[in-house]
This record gives structure tokens, C-alpha cells and sequence, in this order.
């Protein structure tokens, strides 16, 4: 499994640096995002206050197809779709109603999705796409800041495009050149331009 | 006179009115009993030289006797929110942990309690803490936060209070003005269960903590006693109102250190309470003071000295 490689938490309270370290590495793993987030770069400092969270996605899950988990048997009479695993069953037949309409799709158990023959190809049934995770993962990226951040920062400017993300956040008005004040150094520290 | 002191008892339900019932018989008192499946764990209170005999007793039924400091009180868990920040952990973990040592603990998220420059405390809140003997406050990583926050949720509390943060022992001496009675360091704001023998090693440290400043006041209550000791007015309330069986509160009495919160409606039970009958001629009004309770529409007892009223029963 690939680990994070680099969560680096930079504070002027030495005790403080160290409990954000250990609350930053509880928190990616509790949602799972180890694997996900490559860099995470914390400043914080109760003083200002200002609570900075700077980092690279490792790579964004790609879109679930129907060919992922499951098998398209195209018969005489009927597509049979052999279902291998049922995570993403209840969004595969949301798709199929809308598409093919409920008269259209039977489901005779929990691992069998009938279609009659002729309304759609084999192609099109397999290259089909059920879920995108990454429409998920922006969310779940952003609430692990917001749970890493110290409670009482409220006021908080949010990022996330492309692989890169920040998180400002401050118990006062934010100043408005924050980002190129405070986020754009250490995007340049990791190589990134933002 | 003989001294009660607080014990846990640990064992199966088989035969375990047994031990209640010897309990009784020597003079002590059960403040709180939780059935666990097949488990019981009995609070109470026993004279000191009779723990041995009940040892014995307990030997045939696998019941082990042991001492819990914080029997008979109850203790306010403050944490500055009820937001994933501070809970399940630090909060619910020491608390936990307190009722191990054998405290009635009440969670107290404050609505407001997070950040150092917004953080305050409401009315209900202070009153609701002031009802408890001692509160615990779970405070989080930032020197510079405690120092600042602290002052306001604490503003009007006057039960002692011990506090817990991520800076060393030391420091947190250094920057609470007005001092606290207790302080343990190196607990602060967690994302996991305290599981590590050094995190476990703090809760110890937090239970001592806690028992030390109780038995500083509970030295002062011995110079001036209490007109009737919390725990035997509990068991004369427990005979003599029978609604009080009938609540399905896991306490429907709990004890406190200087009184009992009784879980019946003050605008019902008030009067009734004020009338008991005590001991011969000595009715609860006399001795105590029924007052409602913040907490729902409890009634808090508060039993008055006996410099107070020259009774002691």
C-alpha cells in the first residue's frame, strides 16, 4: 500500500506541532485517505490565528464501469449482467432505468441484472459509467481539513483542482492576499506553482 | 465511629443480593448498581474493617473488592464543543475512565466553547457544572488558546476544577490565572482512543488528580460534617418514595459529595420531599435544601451543614 510520503506540520508551539502531526496522521487514515493525499504540508500558529493546510493528490480514482464488476452476456433472448461485486449495484440500476426504463431491466436475485435482447450492445453496456469517486473525494479531502483544523477557525478559504488543494482557515476575517501570502510559498516549497 | 469507604464491587449476577445484602447488614450503603449482562459492578460504601470480611464472602462467586476514590461523587466532563474535533475522544474516554474509578459522570458540551477569541460560556451551562462536585475540563493543544479561552468558560463556576491540555504539567500551571485545583498535562485535542500505556498512564494520573482535590474537600467536610450523610439519605429516599423505583434512569438517585439529584419532577415531588421524615422528627426540609435542578426537572439536594442546623442524623 502506498504510504504518505510527506505530512509535514510546521508550528511555533513545539507541543502543539507534535499533537497536530499525530491528529493529521489519525484523521487521513480514520477517512481512508493515506492513499490518496502524496503531500500534506500544515502551518499553524494560534497566534495570528491562522491555520494553513497545503497539499498533492497521489492520483484521482478513475470512473467505475460496468465492466469493473461485472460480466455482459449477451444471449438470443436476453443480456444477462452477471454481477461480481455489489457495491456499485443500487447506482447500476439507477442508470439502467433512466436509460433502458424499469419495464426494461429485471433483476431476478441479488447477483443478476436481465435485460431483453436488442436494447442495448455489448460495448455500450460495458463501457458504461457508474460512479466517478473523485466527485466524492474532493468532498471527503475537504472535511478531513476542516476536522484536522483547530474548531474555533471558523472563517476558512477552501481549494481543490487538479491534484492540488488548500485550506485556509482563521478565527478572524481572512486577509485577501492570504493565498499569495501564505499558500503560494509552500506550493513552491513542494515544486508546485498553483 | 466506624469510617465508610468507597469500594467497587466486580462480579457475576449469580448470587450478587448476597453481597447487597451484607453490605447492608454491616452498616454500608450501594450507590449505584449496573447489571451487565452477566456482570454486576456495585458502588458503594462500606465500613473499613469489614472489606476483608466481604472479600471472603465474594472469594466462592469470583467477586473481586476494589478501592474506587471517586465513588459517591459526580463529576462534569466539559468539553468546548459536541463537534467531531472533541468527541468520542479525550471527552468520552476520560469520562469513561472516571467511571471506572467509580464517578457519576455527566458529559457538558458547551454550545459555545471552542476558538480562544469566541469562546463563552451560557447561563445554563455554569449552572448546569455548578451542580456537579468537581469539573473536568478537556481543553485542547495551544498554550496560547488555554491561557486565553480558559477565563471565559469558566467565569462563575465555583466547584473545583481540573484541567486537562497538550502542554506539560508545568506549563499549564504557568498560564492559568487564577490557578485551578488540578492540572494534568500532555492530554490534549486526540483523533484516537487512549489506548497506548503512556496515554493510559494520563488517565491514571487524571484520576488521582481528581481524587486528590475531592479529598481535599472532603477533609473540610469532616471538620464540619453533614447533617445526614448523602448516601444514607439516598437509601431512606429510595424506601420511602416508591416513584423512585420506578424510574428507569440508570441513577435515578445519584449521590454527590454534599448532596443527591433526585430524578422526579421538582414541581410534583418538591413538597413531598421537603415533608419526608427523616428520622424521628427531623423532616428533609430541615437539614437540606430541595432546589430545582438546571439539568431537565430534577431535583437537587443540598444537604446543610451540621454547624448549619444541629442535627445530625
Amino acid at each position: 500500500m502506498p504510504q504518505l510520503k510527506q505530512l509535514v506540520v510546521e508550528s511555533p508551539d513545539e507541543v502543539g506541532r507534535e499533537a497536530y502531526e499525530r491528529i493529521a496522521a489519525d484523521v487521513l487514515q480514520d477517512l481512508d485517505l493515506v492513499k490518496v493525499v502524496e503531500y500534506l504540508h500544515i502551518y499553524v500558529d494560534p497566534k495570528v490565528p491562522i491555520f494553513v493546510a497545503a497539499g498533492r493528490l497521489r492520483h484521482m480514482p478513475r470512473a467505475i464501469r460496468v465492466n469493473d464488476f461485472a460480466n455482459v452476456n449477451i444471449g438470443e433472448k436476453m443480456t444477462v449482467l452477471d454481477i461480481a461485486d455489489e457495491t456499485y449495484l443500487a447506482p447500476l440500476l439507477r442508470k439502467l432505468w433512466a436509460r433502458y426504463g424499469k419495464e426494461n431491466v429485471d433483476q431476478p436475485d441479488r447477483f443478476t441484472v436481465v435485460l431483453p435482447a436488442g436494447v442495448a450492445g455489448e460495448e455500450e453496456l460495458e463501457q458504461m459509467v457508474v460512479a466517478d469517486p473523485s466527485e466524492t473525494l474532493y468532498k471527503d479531502v475537504i472535511y478531513a481539513l476542516q476536522y484536522i483544523a483547530p474548531e474555533g477557525f471558523k472563517v476558512r478559504r477552501q481549494y481543490i483542482k487538479g491534484g492540488k488543494f488548500y485550506y485556509v482557515a482563521s478565527e478572524d476575517t481572512l486577509p485577501g492576499d492570504i493565498v499569495e501570502t501564505m499558500v503560494a510559498p509552500i506550493f513552491e516549497r513542494m515544486g508546485v506553482t498553483l | 465511629m466506624t469510617t465508610l469507604v468507597p469500594v467497587t464491587y466486580k462480579g457475576g449476577v449469580y448470587r450478587h443480593d448476597e453481597i447487597m445484602d451484607l453490605i447492608d447488614d454491616l452498616g454500608g450503603y450501594v450507590v449505584q448498581k449496573h447489571v451487565m449482562a452477566q456482570d454486576v459492578v456495585l458502588q458503594s460504601f462500606v465500613p473499613r474493617d469489614d472489606i476483608d470480611l466481604i472479600r471472603e464472602v465474594a472469594k466462592p462467586l469470583a467477586g473481586e473488592v476494589a478501592e474506587a476514590p471517586l465513588v459517591g461523587t459526580e463529576i462534569a466532563v466539559v468539553s468546548p464543543s459536541l463537534e467531531i474535533h472533541h468527541l468520542p475522544h479525550t471527552a468520552c474516554d476520560i469520562a469513561e475512565y472516571l467511571r471506572r474509578a467509580g464517578a457519576k459522570t455527566n458529559m457538558v458540551g458547551l454550545a459555545r466553547g471552542f476558538g480562544k477569541r469566541i469562546a463563552n460560556l451560557n447561563d445554563e451551562e455554569r449552572d448546569i457544572i455548578n451542580e456537579h462536585d468537581l469539573a473536568v475540563y478537556a481543553l485542547g493543544n495551544f498554550e496560547e488558546c488555554i491561557r486565553e479561552k480558559l477565563p471565559a468558560i469558566r467565569h462563575g463556576i465555583h466547584v473545583p476544577i481540573v484541567v486537562t491540555g497538550a502542554p506539560d504539567r508545568e506549563t499549564l500551571v504557568r498560564i492559568i490565572d487564577p490557578p485551578v485545583e488540578g492540572y494534568v498535562g500532555g492530554v490534549g485535542r486526540i483523533m484516537h482512543r487512549f489506548k497506548r500505556p503512556e496515554e493510559l498512564a494520563k488517565l491514571d494520573e487524571l484520576v488521582e488528580e481528581v481524587s486528590r482535590t475531592l479529598d481535599a474537600r472532603r477533609d473540610d467536610l469532616a471538620r464540619d460534617p453533614l447533617s445526614v450523610f448523602p448516601p444514607r439519605l439516598m437509601a431512606i429516599l429510595e424506601e420511602q418514595i416508591y416513584e423512585v423505583t420506578m424510574l428507569t434512569h440508570p441513577t435515578p438517585v445519584t449521590a454527590q459529595m454534599e448532596g443527591l439529584r433526585v430524578k422526579l419532577p421538582y414541581e410534583f415531588y418538591a413538597d413531598d420531599l421537603r415533608a419526608l421524615e427523616v428520622a424521628d422528627g427531623v423532616m428533609l426540609g430541615d437539614i437540606a435544601d430541595v432546589l430545582p435542578s438546571r439539568m431537565r426537572n430534577y431535583i437537587l439536594i443540598r444537604i446543610k451543614p451540621f454547624s448549619e442546623t444541629g442535627i445530625l442524623v
